[in-house]
């Protein structure tokens, strides 16, 4: 029942802006373009889906008694206690199948003294009965266990069956899915209010766009698109919840796509403007590159899994049909692949329960090649090295775009499904994934210190903080990882929110040598940035962070940057050789203090550096406001009490089996770190944090903020790191280098064999042609056709004469009579034999 | 036997044998005496002669299709003689009877629309048009040589007639006395010939003709030396001449023209197909009397090839004559001239395959000659009426018969252009049209034959080229009707699609499509009425 009533709710959150577009496309086509009519639709949709998200998010909790929350509290105690590690790895590994799965749900009945601490195992098998109320019903009483049951899927819809392979718009609701889910309604509403206020100059029959040129020089003028942007953003919004919902891999790519030309539609929103579609295109082109190895993974998965979906397909009986991605490979009680030592090659789980499937087992390298193949998708859409440099040329969209898009959802899905998918990763894809992570995240910081426009700045600070997320995932913080990508959803979003408050008022200037002293101007979105920047910033109040009202001096990014540091500190002790996995998180944690403050000085700090600029910029109404500040109390706030809060909780409710006990190292491979060994280190890792925290914010404040410092100078005498860094590393050039050019060469070899040789061959059969028919005419028109006008001719002066014959006259008629008997007896006598 | 007894025994035979099997004649005699009598009684006015004209027609259509029932239920073809061996009933005589029955059906239904016989002369119109029916009907079933020349004249005498009924007008007049000399003509040299040809074989029973020409060439050495077959050669020659005349073939057509020219288009065309139609009736009843017997051969090939001739001249004649004319009732009377030619080659063909020494072995493929020269009939039955009846509807509205008179019709009646090309395309003999299943039917009997005899072979190829002939005049009609600008002063044609003269015309013009679609509707039929000619009895 509350499966059925969470898949309702969420299913209207999810469809309710797909509604909003078609009407708001259609209708914004034929009416008005001066109604505001569009964007109230679209904002009331996505209100609806926040409400019933949120709505979702409660009834799931209070099904299970928030046995979540509860949980991590028992288990927070315990792990204060430092005497908790013994029971995990006694517990038996994940059942593959409903046997074995009703075995350990008896077996996890009998040590009812911790049967809490037995649900993270647990989950698998939960997974496996969710499907049928009547089973799981009986679990709840063997189990004695009010949070039996947090994972719900199933299926919406069946599109297609090839053979074996099933093609369906599935669900899968547990914890991340809801708080995503929520998350995700919420920011886009406040966006879409703030959106209303910063879109209304398109609120007119002829827009004049100053960015964009015809040939004659003049502006472009075009009709406004008000409404076009918001059936836009409602169909974004659609995909986005369709990625977060879907209940299997293929779906997963379905609205991975979707997202994908939303946000190629939104990025190339002024059409007009040669940057912008130019930005729009290498977006798209850039994620394709990402989804090629995307389809790979998808094809090894079908391959030898022989399925899409995550959770096991149960029939009305609760017998398992099909099983489930994640219940087919097999793990060690310790967490570890269990690999077949002699052909190296991994038994395929469930076996039992997957009739159509050939494939029994698969090997270790294909796990790997699945692994990267659906991580690449991620690097793509994440904007990791090496495909980040779309992100910020996708800040030609208008600014709420960013905010929405290119901030705190859609570039945040790659994280998501990394995190989705994370039991289908085995240790060395983790691995790759925390080293892409790393360096994306310190080769985007220390692009972000240069960046003079204001939304460049955060367009590389997003990509950094992305960074950190994989990083935090692949280096065994699960929920680190998905905790910072919550945290920064929103703070990131206010802060481009901010900026596009800024925009607004400076009529669309974004060069921030331009501003200074924009607080005295619009003091709202000072203070707001202000705390945004704390908040990526991680600063924190030394000794005065702690429970209950301490909490009110640590900002939420210094919980969730804490976490993935503490994480990294982990591993890198554990894997002593991978040590920059922890060196350069922490330099680029000061980095991100650093030009976040220099952004904020530069900004709004400081005297007027553009009298024009200052003189004409204002405050932003009150609709933009409105979400600033909403925004800015959860950004500051969103991660109350950190690690034993109720957001990281909630997030790591359903997290997989293995990750909070870490897995040991098996013959030279890697060691992943649990929550114990995380938590042993975490005072150590926060402190080296909040140390470059301060020391970046006071450096900025040394260069920009006390005006003691001559910044020019400084950068005349670092001019070639500053033109290093400037030109972003010079990627765009090396990948000029090395793709353009070389399929440009390409490109022309092939052109100009065309044009040598087959073009060649074609003039010339066309010419051999052309001669063929200029003889083919002459000989018509001299030989037959002179043959058929002389046969012409020649019959009808035979016919005319012939009209002699008939003279009229009856007297010759009748001799006619004679004659013709006369000639024709003289025939016969001629011819006839005697 | 005493006299008595001879004549209860003719009053048995007349009406318990005869009469039935005459049913389809009395029909149509019946339908003249109620015609007269109405206007007698003065009822005209309550009951239309042209009423009683189709009811007339259509009662002898239905008596004609149960006498086909009858036949066809039986397995072996039956060939009866009746009126003391006057007559002969087979499915061929049936089929001529339906065969003219529908078309009488059609003639009348097509005159009540144009309102050519005013209601004053009605009676007397259709009163001649069922006497030349009835003459036709009986020349198609006759089995004497007196039959021959008696049918020939009952169906002729009402045609003079009914040629100058346009009373008033000069040319109606002319033409109907240059056929009716010309007819007199014609009918002396086939007197002259039927007594010739009695005369030496001593009967003129025509089933005992073959019979008897056996045995005058057994006598003697079977070739024109032998004076008996000298003198049965010329009368046969007479006789088919006097045919030729029915049939217009070169060089004994030309009062075709003329009395086309001067007759009304209703006229024409009935004389164009009906009279054909019985003549080709009794041209394929005379032939089948002439051959089949031991020894007279290479007499009968020859006639055969003579037939060809004449089929060649025919045809190559009235196509080239087509050309320049501007009449357009003339043009469909060198048309009709040439399409008889194409009718001959299937006589002709079937003349020289009974005739051959091959004999019965190709007894299916003489069939078959005879099956393509019934489909053809019944498939120019309806092209010819349906140019004629556009040339009647347009005459209604311009007074004229010119190619004048149809210039850019188009632009006023679609249906009548569109009716008009179906039919003059089919004439043609293109696919997908009747006309064309037509020709294949008879050009491919006409290759059969040219297997024994190689001058066929001279009258295929002479047939081809003329079809190709052909195309040009009928282009030419269709060009100026569909490609040219109407004159300014010319007079409309309003003829409105919903009515029924293009109700008329349009069924017409379907059943030519028809007939090139599904040829199988009619060849089966026409193939049970071939087989009773009971070829080498």
């Amino acid at each position: 029942m509350v499966g059925e009533t969470l898949r309702n709710l969420l299913l209207i959150a999810w469809l309710l802006p797909l509604c909003g577009f078609a009407v708001e496309i259609f209708g914004g086509f034929w009416g008005s373009r001066r109604s505001r009519v569009a964007a109230w639709l679209a904002v009331g949709c996505i209100a609806t889906g926040f409400v019933c998200s949120a709505s979702a998010l409660t009834i799931w909790g209070n099904a299970n008694g928030w046995s979540v929350l509860h949980h991590a509290e028992h288990h927070a105690d315990e792990t204060a206690a430092d005497g908790h590690v013994a029971h995990d790895s006694v517990t038996p590994p994940a059942p593959e199948t409903l046997a074995a799965a009703d075995a350990h749900a008896d077996a996890a009945a009998k040590p009812a003294a911790e049967p809490d601490a037995q649900k993270p195992q647990d989950s698998s098998a939960a997974a496996t009965t969710a499907h049928n109320d009547s089973a799981d019903h009986d679990h709840q009483h063997t189990a004695a266990s009010p949070a039996a049951r947090t994972v719900y899927s199933g299926t919406f819809y069946r599109l297609a069956t090839f053979g074996s392979l099933e093609l369906s718009l599935d669900y899968y609701i547990d914890s991340l899915t809801l708080v995503m889910f929520t998350m995700v309604t919420f920011i886009a509403t406040c966006i879409h209010l703030f959106a209303i206020g910063y879109m209304s100059e398109e609120l007119t029959e002829e827009y004049v766009d100053h960015h964009a040129h015809l040939r004659n020089g003049h502006h472009v003028h075009r009709p406004g698109r008000f409404y076009r942007f918001f059936a836009f953003l409602s169909l974004f919004c659609f995909s986005m919840l369709g990625l977060v919902l879907a209940g299997n891999i293929f779906q997963v790519f379905i609205f991975w796509e979707l997202v994908g030309i939303c946000s190629f539609l939104l990025i190339g929103f002024y059409t007009e403007r040669k940057s912008a579609s130019t930005a729009a295109n290498k977006a798209f082109i850039m994620n394709r590159v990402g989804d090629f190895g995307f389809l790979i993974g998808l094809m090894v998965v079908w391959t030898y899994f022989g399925t899409f979906k995550f959770a096991d397909t149960v029939d009305v009986d609760g017998h398992v049909v099909q099983a489930g991605l994640f219940h087919m490979l097999p793990r060690a009680a310790d967490g570890n692949v269990i690999i077949n030592p002699e052909n190296g090659e991994v038994q395929i789980g469930a076996a039992a329960a997957n009739p159509g499937n050939t494939h029994k087992t698969i090997p270790y390298y294909l796990l790997v090649v699945a692994g990267l193949g659906v991580f690449a998708g991620c690097i793509g859409k994440s904007a990791q090295f090496p495909l980040q440099t779309w992100l910020p040329d996708a800040m030609e969209g208008p600014t709420p775009v960013s905010a929405l898009v290119h901030s705190a959802t859609m570039v945040a899905a790659g994280v998501y499904l990394t995190g989705r998918f994370y039991p289908m990763f085995v240790q060395e894809v983790l691995l790759t994934i925390a080293y892409i992570g790393c360096i994306t995240a310190f080769v985007a910081a220390t692009i972000a210190i240069v960046a003079t426009d204001i939304k460049k700045v955060l367009a590389y600070s997003t990509i950094s903080q992305l960074g950190y997320m994989m990083l935090g995932l692949g280096v065994f913080g699960w929920g680190a990882g998905l905790f910072h990508l919550v945290t920064h959803a929103f703070f990131k979003s206010l802060m481009f929110l901010c900026s596009g408050s800024v925009i607004y008022g400076c009529h669309h200037e974004q060069e921030m040598p331009k501003m200074g002293g924009l607080w005295r101007k619009m003091p709202i979105t000072a203070f707001t940035m202000l705390v945004g920047v704390m908040a990526i910033a991680g600063l924190a109040v030394p000794g005065l962070v702690g429970p209950g009202f301490g909490q009110l001096f640590a900002f939420s990014g210094f919980h969730s940057k804490d976490a993935v540091v503490a994480t990294a500190l982990a591993y890198v002790q554990a894997n002593p050789a991978h040590f920059l996995l922890f060196i350069l998180p922490l330099i680029t944690a000061g980095i991100t203090a650093f030009y976040m403050f220099r952004l904020w000085f530069y900004t709004f700090a400081g005297t007027p550096r553009d009298h024009h600029v200052y003189d004409h910029c204002h405050e932003s109404p009150l609709i933009m406001t409105g979400p600033l500040l909403v925004l800015s109390v959860l950004a500051a706030y969103c991660a109350w009490g950190g690690e034993q809060g109720s957001l990281y909780l909630l997030i790591t409710g359903d997290q997989p089996a293995y990750v909070s006990h870490g897995i040991p190292a098996v013959a030279g491979a890697l060691t992943m770190p649990g929550h114990d060994a995380v938590h042993a280190v975490h005072h150590q890792a926060g402190t080296y944090a909040l140390i470059a925290a301060f020391s970046g914010t006071f450096l900025a404040w040394l260069l920009y903020g006390s005006g003691k410092v001559d910044v020019a100078e400084i950068k005349r005498q670092l001019g070639g790191v500053h033109g290093f860094l400037a030109n972003k590393w010079h990627f765009d050039e090396l990948y000029d280098a090395l793709f353009m050019r070389p399929t440009h060469v390409v490109g022309r070899f092939c052109a100009s064999i065309d044009r040598l040789i087959f073009d060649a061959i074609l003039h010339g059969s066309a010419a051999a042609t052309v001669l063929v028919a200029k003889w083919d005419r002459a000989f018509d028109e001299k030989v037959v056709d002179g043959l058929v006008n002389l046969l012409g001719n020649a019959t009808w002066s035979a016919g005319n004469s012939l009209k002699v014959l008939q003279t009229g006259r009856l007297r010759q008629y009748v001799m006619f009579i004679v004659a013709g008997v006369v000639a024709l007896f003289g025939v016969l006598l001629a011819t006839f034999p005697r | 036997m005493l006299f008595s007894q001879l004549i209860q025994k003719l009053i048995q035979d007349t009406t318990e044998k005869s009469l039935p099997l005459f049913s389809v004649e009395l029909c149509l005699c019946v339908t003249i005496v109620l015609m007269l009598l109405v206007r007698l009684l003065g009822a005209d006015r309550l009951l239309p002669a042209c009423v009683v004209a189709v009811i007339g027609a259509a009662s002898a259509l239905a008596c004609s299709w149960m006498q086909y029932r009858e036949l066809y239920g039986a397995p072996e073809p039956v060939s009866t003689t009746f009126f003391t061996g006057m007559l002969i009933h087979d499915s061929f005589t049936v089929y001529f009877r339906a065969f003219l029955s529908l078309f009488l059906l059609l003639t009348v239904a097509l005159t009540s629309l144009t309102g050519i016989p005013d209601e004053e002369d009605s009676p007397d119109f259709y009163s001649l048009l069922f006497g030349a029916t009835i003459g036709m009907m009986m020349m198609a079933s006759s089995n004497s040589l007196l039959m021959l020349f008696l049918s020939v004249e009952m169906a002729s005498v009402p045609s003079y007639a009914m040629v100058g009924f346009l009373k008033g007008r000069k040319a109606s007049s002319e033409a109907a006395l240059k056929y009716v000399v010309y007819g007199a003509g014609a009918a002396g040299v086939m007197l002259y010939g039927i007594s010739l040809l009695a005369g030496v074989l001593g009967t003129a029973d025509m089933g005992m003709l073959s019979e008897r020409l056996a045995a005058a060439a057994a006598g003697g050495s079977g070739g024109l030396g032998d004076p008996e077959i000298r003198t049965a050669s010329l009368g046969i020659l007479l006789i088919m001449v006097g045919l030729a005349f029915k049939l217009s073939l070169v060089p004994f057509h030309f009062w075709c023209p003329d009395a086309f020219e001067g007759a009304s288009a209703e006229v024409a065309g009935f004389l164009s197909i009906a009279s054909k139609a019985g003549a080709f009736g009794l041209l394929v009843r005379l032939c089948v009397a002439l051959s089949g017997a031991e020894g007279t051969g290479p007499l009968m090939t020859a006639f055969g090839c003579g037939l060809g001739f004449v089929a060649c001249l025919t045809m190559t004649l009235g196509n080239l004559a087509a050309y320049g004319q501007t009449n357009l009732k003339r043009m469909l009377a060198y048309s009709t001239i040439a399409h008889a030619g194409y009718m001959v080659m299937a006589v002709s063909a079937m003349l020289v395959m009974s005739s051959s020494a091959a004999g019965a072995a190709s007894a299916a493929e003489v069939t078959r000659s005879m099956e393509g020269l019934l489909y053809y009939l019944f498939v120019y039955m309806f092209m010819n009426l349906g140019a004629f009846a556009v040339i009647a509807l347009v005459r209604n509205y311009t007074f004229g018969e010119t190619l004048d008179d149809v210039r850019g019709l188009i632009s006023q009646s679609p249906t009548l252009c569109v009716v008009m090309l179906i039919c003059m395309f089919s004439l043609v003999g293109l696919p997908p049209f009747g006309g064309f299943i037509g020709k294949f039917f008879i050009f491919a009997s006409t290759l059969k034959s040219a297997e024994t005899e190689p001058f066929m072979y001279v009258v295929l190829v002479c047939g081809g080229l003329n079809t190709v002939f052909s195309l040009f005049y009928y282009i030419r009609v269709l060009r100026v009707m569909f490609l040219e600008a109407r004159p300014a002063d010319a007079r409309p044609v309003p003829l409105p699609f919903a009515s029924w003269e293009s109700a008329f015309t349009l069924t017409l013009a379907a059943f030519v499509l028809l007939l090139g679609v599904a040829p199988y509707v009619m060849s089966t039929t026409a193939n049970t009425a071939a087989q009773s000619l009971a070829f080498f009895n």
